[in-house]
């Protein structure tokens, strides 16, 4: 990701909300030393200059703006990406909730007109044999059919950035088995006729099926089940917030997956990451955000 | 194999043992006139049951030989279908087919709990289509007996009418899930149901068929308009049963192919112990007789 990233050749202007903590601060000033970002660090700025000089950072190399609380913070860097003045939004250590307000504000935040707000992830897993986009870990908790169009859609895009230029997405559910007591089965096999009618695009879609007719070849073999997704999948669309949640932080959590993530459906890329996040997931979504602006 | 006409239907029917098709009120004159020529054609072992001396002198007047035929005198409408369905549950006879009694009596009567023909199953109508200008012969279903099938209905008329058309020699049909357009909308019923059936085939919930959908006419029927439209599918074009979404679409295709396009038309009830003719009134003849050489094809 970040050799992409670099050969854009282009530096991306962040404006950071609330910007003291120092896995915010370290992974920004490591984008700043690699050259593909230019920081706006929005915060009490004699705290963001204290954190600097504890980690033997230059705050130099950033722009700093004084506020003194974190609504007024998100505010500021919403309004500067709406001017203009920078390409990129970032959550400091601001909480979602009140962050998220300040994009979705209906005059001066950041929503594209009727857009779906979702949120897709790229996951790197050691045991999985290449790049795993998956949605939605974060904001719609029990997505429609509308909503699950709207985020194969964007992590389709995703997944061309990064040069797929036909990602397999596999609608995740407990078993391959169309049933009327799993509802979201109904939305997924409208939206493979969708996408075999071409009303979805750019993508081969299979579901349901459940993660290893997904993931893994051998049990495609085992259960004999026919998909174009053939345990390659690219992309795995959850039914629910609370399946891809875990999902993503049991990876994290157990076999060292790392994630990064956007929001999506806003003008210009938005980075949402949990406050405890590490340093390196900070950087690697701010590289991402910089692939996808 | 595929039947490229009625006619072709024979070929099955043919060497096998002649299945007995007993005809309930069969003191009416188009029954008794398919009936006769059907049987005369070795294609069906006929048992009437109804008032004998009217069965006798309809065959009389129009010239039809029934020298060596059964028949069975009861005079009584219902108590000629209760009979008759007694038979066919007692595996007595084969088939079942409609005279002169109103298809509600009928119906009563394959229905009955303790010695109708029920097997759990829905019934349904299938209708087997001669068109000039396709490459051979359709199957319709449903355009008569279920008024607005739900999905779970729908299942039930594709697994009759596919293991009808299984009988009839096609091992894997092509089913189109008829829409007003190929595309999915989720303001139009059909077309998700549509979805719906094509993953549950997919996934192997409905078998022995290739179910595509939702299809408009055109693209079901015409490979060229399947072309023109870039659809992929393996139905389209190459359809053998067409599914409707609801009676009144079924009707009207099926009375416009007859009278518009002067179709040949074959059609049976579907999911009781055994296939029945259950012909309209307004059915000719040769309706009728293309309908009891379907049913006995079809005859397990």
């Amino acid at each position: 990701m970040e050799e992409k990233v670099l050969a854009l050749k282009k530096k991306h202007r962040i404006a950071v909300a609330w910007a003291q903590d120092t896995n915010t601060i370290g992974a920004i000033h490591k984008a700043v030393i690699k050259g593909f970002v230019e920081a706006i660090m929005i915060g009490k700025s004699a705290e963001i200059i204290k954190t600097c000089k504890v980690e033997g950072i230059d705050e130099k190399l950033f722009t700093i703006i004084n506020v003194d609380n974190e609504n007024r913070a998100s505010l500021k860097a919403v309004r500067l990406a709406k001017k203009g003045d920078a390409d990129i939004v970032m959550k400091g250590l601001v909480g979602t909730d009140k962050f998220l307000k300040a994009i979705m504000d209906k005059e001066n935040g950041l929503m594209l007109p009727n857009a779906v707000l979702s949120y897709v992830g790229a996951m790197e897993i050691p045991s999985y044999h290449k790049l795993l986009f998956i949605t939605d870990p974060a904001i719609i908790p029990f997505p429609d059919l509308d909503q699950k169009i709207a985020m194969a859609g964007y992590a389709t895009e995703m997944a061309r950035k990064f040069g797929v230029e036909k990602p397999k997405i596999a609608l995740i559910g407990a078993s391959e088995k169309m049933s009327r007591h799993f509802e979201n089965s109904v939305d997924y096999a409208i939206m493979c006729k969708m996408a075999d009618r071409g009303q979805i695009k750019n993508c081969v879609m299979d579901g349901p099926l459940d993660l290893f007719l997904a993931c893994d070849k051998k049990s495609i073999e085992i259960k004999g089940v026919e998909t174009p997704v053939n345990g390659d999948a690219d992309i795995l669309l959850f039914p629910s917030l609370e399946s891809c949640n875990p999902f993503y932080k049991g990876l994290m959590l157990f076999a060292n997956g790392e994630l990064a993530g956007l929001i999506r459906g806003t003008e210009k890329p938005v980075i949402v990451m949990s406050r405890s996040e590490s340093e390196k997931s900070k950087y690697f979504c701010i590289a991402l955000s910089c692939l996808m602006a | 194999m595929v039947l490229k006409n009625l006619n072709d239907l024979k070929r099955i029917v043919e060497g096998g043992p002649r299945k007995k098709l007993v005809l309930a009120a069969a003191q009416d004159q188009q029954s008794l006139g398919a009936v006769v020529r059907a049987w005369k054609d070795n294609i069906i072992e006929p048992i009437l049951i109804g008032d004998k001396e009217g069965i006798q002198n309809i065959c009389a007047s129009n010239n039809y030989d029934i020298t060596g035929l059964r028949i069975i005198h009861e005079p009584d409408t219902e108590m000629s279908v209760e009979m008759a369905v007694r038979m066919v549950s007692s595996k007595q006879a084969d088939i079942l087919m409609k005279g002169g009694v109103g298809t509600s009596m009928l119906l009563k009567c394959v229905l009955n709990k303790e010695w109708g023909l029920r097997t759990g199953n829905l019934l349904s109508h299938f209708a087997l289509f001669e068109v000039e200008t396709y490459h051979k012969v359709i199957a319709v279903t449903d355009v008569a007996m279920n008024i607005a099938p739900n999905l779970k209905e729908k299942i039930a008329i594709v697994n009759n009418s596919v293991a009808c058309l299984n009988r009839l020699g096609y091992s894997m049909p092509k089913v189109a899930v008829l829409g007003a357009v190929e595309m999915v909308n989720e303001n139009m019923e059909a077309t998700l149901d549509a979805a719906l059936l094509s993953k549950m085939n997919q996934r192997d919930q409905i078998k022995n068929c290739i179910i595509d959908g939702p299809l408009a006419f055109d693209n079901a029927v015409s490979l060229k308009s399947a072309q023109q439209k870039g659809i992929r599918s393996e139905v389209a074009g190459d359809t053998d049963l067409l599914l409707m979404p609801d009676i009144e679409v079924g009707n009207v295709l099926y009375k416009s192919l007859v009278f518009f396009a002067k179709a040949k038309v074959a059609s049976i009830i579907l999911g009781a112990l055994v296939p029945i003719v259950l012909t309209s009134r307004s059915d000719s003849e040769q309706a009728k007789y293309d309908s009891i050489l379907l049913s006995a094809a079809a005859c397990k």
